[in-house]
């Protein structure tokens, strides 16, 4: 994935260098004509100072502008929200501005580090589920949450998968009472899948279901609970208090966000009032053979802080891959460094 | 919906207020916050650019007509490059035909499929689905389970794993119907089979529309998604779903410019009637804040065809406190209050929170204590002093408080319709409308 958005990164960067390299361009030639230029402009005459003093260059504002307009462009193309693509923009111009190279010193490296130190930061560390429950108390509760339609329950069953594939054993929870259908699907998944399956009926309280789910684990000291919940919008009071109360009822040890790769800006928006309603300790981008670019990753990460631990890539229970931002940073930035 | 694209709209306008010329500086800065909210309303990039590159041309360039303020000069350039972005809305016949549900996984086709059968029967036709989603596990029942709770016949195949052979037997057993819609399986543009799929389903179903379902939320990959399902089916509408969240639906603008169909329903909420018909003038009203006096009067008609409720009592000058009782009675079939308040024209007019924070319950005690009220109280309310308050309270067996609180919601109401109504001010969406009108 990020193949496109990696394509158009490694233009800019082209640029950012050429941006550098005539700006050091302009400052050799002002080197020695430069007596009456430098005393028009008192910046001009500490870079001739440092040119000649250090050999080094300093990179002016000015010089990067353009190339980091494109940049913001090449982002937002890329679905990372308005916001914090001002904020990407921002620390890779201050991480340039006023930098000093020296004369020998390749301008890609600078560049590249930049944005490699960025996104680093923005996207944070990945998150290692088996060794979080190897080192945990079982059974360990896992609560899924997000809004409708972002791939929940098919999440659910792929985590089970995934847990049971590296010889733990899962209970899952029916938490999706209200859908129409929900149950059908996940008792599906759940028997396929060869894990027992906690449910009540249509329109039960779901808290009660995953409680349910909690006692069962506990009982037969099963190693992870994967709690489903009806997908719900971060602006309808009730339900944000009913997910609430479930978080309040099962206890979950981990909180995890579920939101899809083709969202937009209001990504940003809703993943910040889950954190704020119920909390969030890792989150699962879906649906990345959608939208292959993952400029939402960027966008959530950078909005709650919590590290991604899964990208759910297509329809089969083993399209599920960890997150690994170094990875995905390298695969990025791979032929340009 | 669009709120908060409407608000920074509102406020980029408010730089060009009082001014008397055409100022560059507040053109661009009006073109920039423009970029800003439709930017962060998930409207394509390029799109976005060649907007407002085009508002800005126009707003320097041409004269504003004799007589018109600058601010409305420009409002109404924004108005009409935002009204030919979102191109008119698409056709949606009231007669036999067969519909085409596309979309990616999880943007709400099988909801709407239910939604839609529900509007084509309440228009008096006779509709029955169908659903082709062979893979998702418990799409049947859900389907089915909507269905059922409408009264409208669902066909389906449970564990059947052709959707073709579903559509074709699907299509023979409900051949008397007059509308048949038919739900498919979530897929994108990148999974070739499934793309492969859906093109049999529509030469098989010689389906009469191919219609897009898209998430509100969706991003600047709504351009390529729609652009693929068009080369494939040849889509002619668009519906916006889950419009009732945060996401602002510029997303589905990208899939309009690509497709060239127009937007023809935006799903508003969860239960079966969030449905409403999409129509660029009143979207763009709303999105300027000017509210949207069409799409209420479309769904009042519906509903009087209903109940013998005279709803234009709501836009009348005399407003009564018997026009409020069969007013409650409308909006409880109509939905939430703040939905159908969301549709009418109070300008950047903040209503207070407690005129929404009417619940149905407390609108059916409203009910009951108007009910316990004279013909003469209910035809002219200023005639209730406290002794009558007294009687009114005990034979509706509530409190005089609740009775007095009544009466400031009646009079509340009263001078927020006077607004509506729009005698003069600033509200006058007719005259605005009108003064839009003359492209």
């Amino acid at each position: 994935m990020f193949e496109g958005l990696r394509e158009k990164l490694q233009k800019i960067s082209a640029g950012l260098e050429q941006g550098i390299r005539s700006g050091s361009a302009t400052a050799e030639v002002s080197e020695e004509p430069g007596q009456e230029q430098a005393r028009k402009d008192p910046n001009l005459l500490g870079k001739v100072k440092v040119l000649i003093t250090d050999r080094e260059f300093v990179i002016s504002e000015k010089e990067i502008a353009e190339s980091l307009a494109e940049l913001e462009l090449v982002l937002l193309e890329n679905d990372v929200a308005l916001p914090v693509t001002e904020e990407i923009i921002a620390q890779v111009r201050s991480r340039l501005v006023g930098k000093r190279r020296k004369i020998g010193e390749n301008v890609d490296i600078l560049v590249i580090s930049a944005l490699r130190e960025s996104l680093l930061e923005v996207l944070g560390e990945g998150f290692d589920l088996l060794s979080y429950i190897k080192s945990h108390e079982k059974p360990v509760k896992i609560l899924f949450t997000g809004v409708n339609g972002t791939g929940k329950t098919t999440t659910v069953a792929k985590v089970g998968a995934f847990l049971k594939k590296n010889g733990f054993s899962v209970v899952i929870g029916a938490g999706d009472t209200f859908r129409a259908g929900a149950l059908e699907q996940i008792d599906v998944h759940a028997s396929r899948l060869g894990i027992k399956i906690i449910q009540h009926q249509q329109g039960a309280d779901p808290s009660a279901v995953l409680f349910d789910a909690v006692q069962y684990a506990e009982a037969h000291k099963s190693d992870a609970v994967l709690a489903d919940t009806a997908g719900r919008f971060h602006n309808r009071v009730n339900l944000m208090n009913q997910l609430d109360k479930i978080r309040r009822v099962m206890k979950p040890d981990l909180i995890v966000y579920v939101d899809e790769a083709v969202a937009g800006n209001d990504a940003v928006i809703r993943a910040f009032e889950f954190e704020k309603t119920v909390g969030a300790d890792a989150v699962v981008l879906t649906k990345a053979d959608m939208d292959p670019k993952g400029g939402a990753a960027i966008s959530i990460a950078h909005t709650i802080g919590k590290p991604l631990m899964f990208l759910g890539t297509g329809q089969g229970y083993d399209d599920l891959v960890a997150f690994s931002p170094k990875k995905m940073v390298d695969e990025l930035l791979l032929e340009a460094a | 919906m669009l709120e908060g694209l409407g608000s920074s709209l509102k406020d980029a306008l408010k730089k060009l207020a009082g001014k008397t010329v055409v100022d560059r500086g507040a053109v661009e800065e009006l073109v920039k916050d423009l970029q800003r909210a439709l930017l962060q309303a998930d409207v394509n990039v390029r799109l976005v650019m060649q907007l407002s590159q085009a508002i800005k041309t126009r707003a320097l360039d041409e004269a504003p007509p004799k007589g018109m303020a600058v601010r409305e000069h420009v409002l109404r350039i924004v108005y009409q490059e935002l009204v030919r972005l979102m191109g008119s809305a698409g056709d949606v016949k009231l007669g036999p035909q067969t519909i085409l549900m596309a979309g990616l996984q999880g943007s709400g086709k099988t909801t709407t499929t239910a939604k839609l059968a529900r509007y084509f029967q309440r228009k008096g036709l006779k509709t029955a689905v169908i659903c082709a989603d062979t893979f998702r596990p418990g799409a049947y029942e859900q389907l089915s389970t909507l269905c059922s709770r409408i009264n409208i016949p669902c066909y389906g195949q449970p564990g059947e794993k052709d959707a073709r052979l579903i559509v074709r037997n699907g299509l023979k057993e409900k051949e008397n119907a007059e509308v048949v819609i038919i739900d498919t399986q979530g897929r994108h543009a990148l999974e070739d089979d499934l793309i492969a799929e859906i093109i049999d389903l529509n030469i098989m179903s010689s389906a009469t529309h191919r219609w897009l379902v898209l998430d509100a939320a969706i991003g600047q990959k709504a351009s390529e998604q729609a652009k693929k399902f068009h080369e494939a089916i040849n889509i002619d509408g668009v519906i916006i779903t889950k419009m009732d969240g945060t996401a602002k639906g510029g997303g589905a603008l990208s899939a309009v410019s690509e497709t060239g169909a127009g937007i023809v329903f935006i799903g508003s909420g969860e239960t079966i009637d969030d449905l409403e018909r999409f129509e660029a003038d009143s979207f763009i009203s709303r999105l300027l804040g000017m509210g949207d006096l069409k799409a209420l009067m479309e769904k009042a008609q519906e509903m009087a065809g209903e109940t013998e409720v005279d709803v234009n009592a709501m836009m009348r000058g005399k407003f009564t406190l018997r026009d409020m009782y069969k007013q409650l009675e409308a909006l409880n079939k109509m939905g939430p209050l703040k939905q159908i308040m969301g549709m009418l024209p109070l300008g950047n007019v903040e209503l207070p929170a407690d005129v929404y924070d009417v619940t149905s319950t407390k609108m059916s005690r409203y009910r009951i204590i108007m009910d316990s009220m004279t013909a003469k109280e209910l035809d002219d309310p200023s005639v209730i002093g406290s002794s009558r308050i007294q009687r009114i309270a005990a034979g509706a067996g509530a409190s005089p408080d609740e009775v007095r609180e009544l009466l400031k919601y009646y009079k509340n109401m009263k001078r927020m319709l006077k607004g509506v109504k729009g005698g003069g001010g600033k509200f006058n969406m007719q005259r605005l409308m009108k003064r839009f009108g003359g492209t």
